[in-house]
């Protein structure tokens, strides 16, 4: 094909020209992509660091009602049955996940040594509610809970009063009123107090107290982002179990609901923050490589002017000059464009592992590892060389029009 | 050849500027005429207009018997790339091609293929003595070779017409007189030949000088060359 041979003729002989674009678009995109990569890593730091408040939790309380109510009298003790565990799960579309508690309180045994304990009868999904944080071995899976396993999580203050330092607990079995459990894993000790805590499936300690009245749910929720949102949604609540435990909605001591919204809240709004933050960072980077690659187009072809002149004087058509100017520029901008996002990919990627390198084993505040969201980084490199290809097209356009002997004395 | 007929041609810009107010002209086949004038005469916007590289107000331009109006800009490529040949006075090669690829650069513009026109520009490039230079760039070609790659590039196409704009402009005394020389030949070869210049010695090697001053001819000298001494009359 003449038409291609021409062109990369073309490209060949003007090495540095051709050099020069490619590398104004390679630069343009690289920067782009490491510093997306850059402020994505940021926000995962953040989200790690704020992942306790990031879920906007709920938890429902035991209590007495004060207020009499369809013949029922004051001093009512409420708590809750499977029937609001099942209400939660299939009626409320806002709740994600539920784990109910059930509890005992008692002694935990292992040989001679024993320390006081506060089991909680938990599901799988409280470790993330709870942002309980493992030391060792793992939390309750769904299939313990599926099969009421007898295993027992212990924190690390039973740990401590069970176990000497030299013997590991994971396997062992240990005595809670005449129950024997196997540690599967070790958390860390929660709050200050220096009793014990161990949490066992739900299910299993419900067959052991053979209880059908738990004290507390415990539950996610998902799609409330304002402050209102979260208030009428603890309206509804308190008026649903109202209903189902048959006491006055307006009586506030029957049962008792906290969440956590106030802290998820500021927590999303961090986030806002920070992603308009990085979005306006990013947008600023693409603009500055679109002004950049757009001038250097630009530059390129009224250097050509004088081309363009000559090879019009010789008979050449307005538009095979411009089909080939602007083949020219995609190529280039497409070459150089893979080129430059390929290297920041992997400048991206060495960066990430150099700063786990760095931080492994150390106590960090920030955990920043670049990471890069190649939807974004394609539709990037798609932008920018279509941007380059238009820079290159507009002034081409005008440098055909202009009479063959002015672009022949061009200068 | 070439006919026009009441040409003008008016530049609209901040202040309007009429540039030729009514040309009349006629060269024949095989002719070799010099367009003279000073700045401003009109002469390069009669070039551009002979050339069909710009466009007249009014009157008709007739090439090769062809009334040469409104034409679109394709058809105007066609017509320049077939029938005119050009030569200017800063050569106008392109600098990232080599010699034989500057001379084939019309004949692929006729989609000829890249063999054929290959060979054909050889032989042009032979034709003026430049077969050794034609792997060479422009800028390692002196002015005179340069001049000449840019004729051999005027021929290549075998056009009616050649115009050239300062043939000279750019070149010593000596390989003025080669060019010239050169033209002649050409122009001998029963090509018809326009050379616009502002150097009186150039002009008398030509058969017809045409006067142009500001916009209107002013008067036409017939002249032999064959009767001039060069040697007493240039410099």
């Amino acid at each position: 094909m003449d038409f291609w041979r021409e062109i990369f003729m073309a490209l060949g002989r003007n090495k540095l020209r051709t050099f020069l674009t490619g590398f104004a678009i390679s630069w343009g995109i690289f920067i782009l992509i490491v510093l997306l990569a850059a402020g994505n890593g940021l926000m995962n730091g953040v989200s790690e660091e704020f992942s306790d408040q990031s879920k906007n939790t709920y938890m429902i309380y035991r209590g007495e009602t004060s207020k009499p109510y369809k013949g029922h009298g004051t001093n009512r003790s409420i708590w809750f049955n499977d029937k609001d565990i099942r209400f939660l799960e299939t009626e409320v579309k806002e709740v994600d996940q539920v784990s109910p508690r059930i509890y005992q309180s008692g002694f935990a045994n292992f040989g001679d040594k024993s320390g006081s304990i506060f089991v909680q009868g938990v599901r799988p999904v409280f470790k993330d509610i709870n942002n309980t944080k493992m030391l060792k071995g793992r939390f309750i899976s769904e299939l313990d809970e599926k099969s009421s396993e007898k295993f027992i999580v212990i924190d690390d203050n039973l740990r401590k009063k069970l176990f000497d330092d030299e013997v590991s607990p994971l396997g062992q079995f240990v005595i809670v009123s005449g129950i024997a459990y196997k540690v599967i894993g070790i958390c860390e000790s929660e709050g200050r107090s220096d009793g014990g805590n161990g949490y066992v499936p739900f299910s299993t300690l419900k067959k052991i107290t053979r209880k059908n009245w738990y004290w507390m749910l415990h539950f996610t929720v998902k799609g409330l982002e304002t402050k209102e949102e979260n208030e009428a949604f603890s309206e509804y609540l308190r008026t649903q179990l109202a209903h189902l435990h048959e006491f006055d909605p307006d009586d506030t001591s029957a049962v008792y609901i906290r969440s956590t919204q106030e802290e998820y809240l500021q927590t999303m709004k961090i986030f806002r923050t920070f992603e308009l933050f990085i979005w306006i960072i990013g947008f600023a980077m693409l603009i500055s490589g679109i002004v950049g690659v757009s001038n250097i187009m630009r530059i390129t072809v009224k250097e050509r002017t004088n081309e363009i002149g000559i090879r019009k004087a010789l008979g050449a058509k307005s538009r095979s000059i411009l089909a080939s100017i602007v083949t020219e520029s995609l190529i280039i901008t497409t070459i150089f464009g893979y080129i430059g996002m390929w290297l920041g990919m992997v400048a991206a990627e060495v960066g990430g592992n150099v700063l786990s390198k760095v931080q492994e084993g150390k106590e960090i505040s920030l955990n920043i590892i670049p990471s890069i969201d190649i939807r974004i980084v394609l539709m990037a490199t798609a932008l920018l060389i279509v941007c380059g290809v238009l820079a290159g097209f507009f002034p081409a356009r005008n440098a055909v029009k202009i009479k063959p002997i002015e672009a022949m004395n061009y200068r | 050849m070439i006919r026009l007929e009441k040409i003008n041609k008016t530049y609209f810009g901040a202040q309007p500027l009429h540039v030729l107010k009514g040309i009349d002209l006629q060269v024949n086949e095989g002719e070799m005429v010099s367009i003279m004038g000073a700045s401003g005469s009109g002469k390069s916007t009669m070039l551009n207009i002979l050339g069909i590289l710009d466009n007249y107000d009014s009157g008709n331009y007739y090439l090769n018997g062809k009334l040469v109006k409104d034409l679109s800009e394709n058809e105007a490529a066609d017509v320049r790339n077939r029938t005119i040949g050009f030569i200017f006075q800063s050569f106008n090669l392109i600098p990232f091609k080599t010699a034989m690829e500057n001379v084939a650069l019309p004949l692929y513009y006729q989609n000829v293929n890249r063999k054929k026109r290959n060979q054909i520009a050889m032989e042009y490039l032979e034709r003026f003595g430049l077969k050794e230079w034609a792997d060479h760039y422009p800028n390692e070609l002196s002015g005179g070779q340069k001049q000449r790659v840019s004729m051999a590039r005027a021929l290549v196409t075998q056009p009616k017409v050649i115009l050239a704009d300062e043939p000279t402009g750019a070149l010593d005394s000596k390989t003025s007189a080669e060019v010239m020389q050169i033209l002649r030949e050409v122009n001998q070869s029963g090509i018809t030949m326009i050379i616009v210049t502002h150097e009186r010695g150039i002009a008398l090697r030509t058969n017809k000088i045409i006067h142009l001053k500001d916009g209107i001819i002013e008067n036409i000298e017939t002249n032999n060359p064959d009767c001039i001494d060069f040697d007493k009359e240039i410099k």
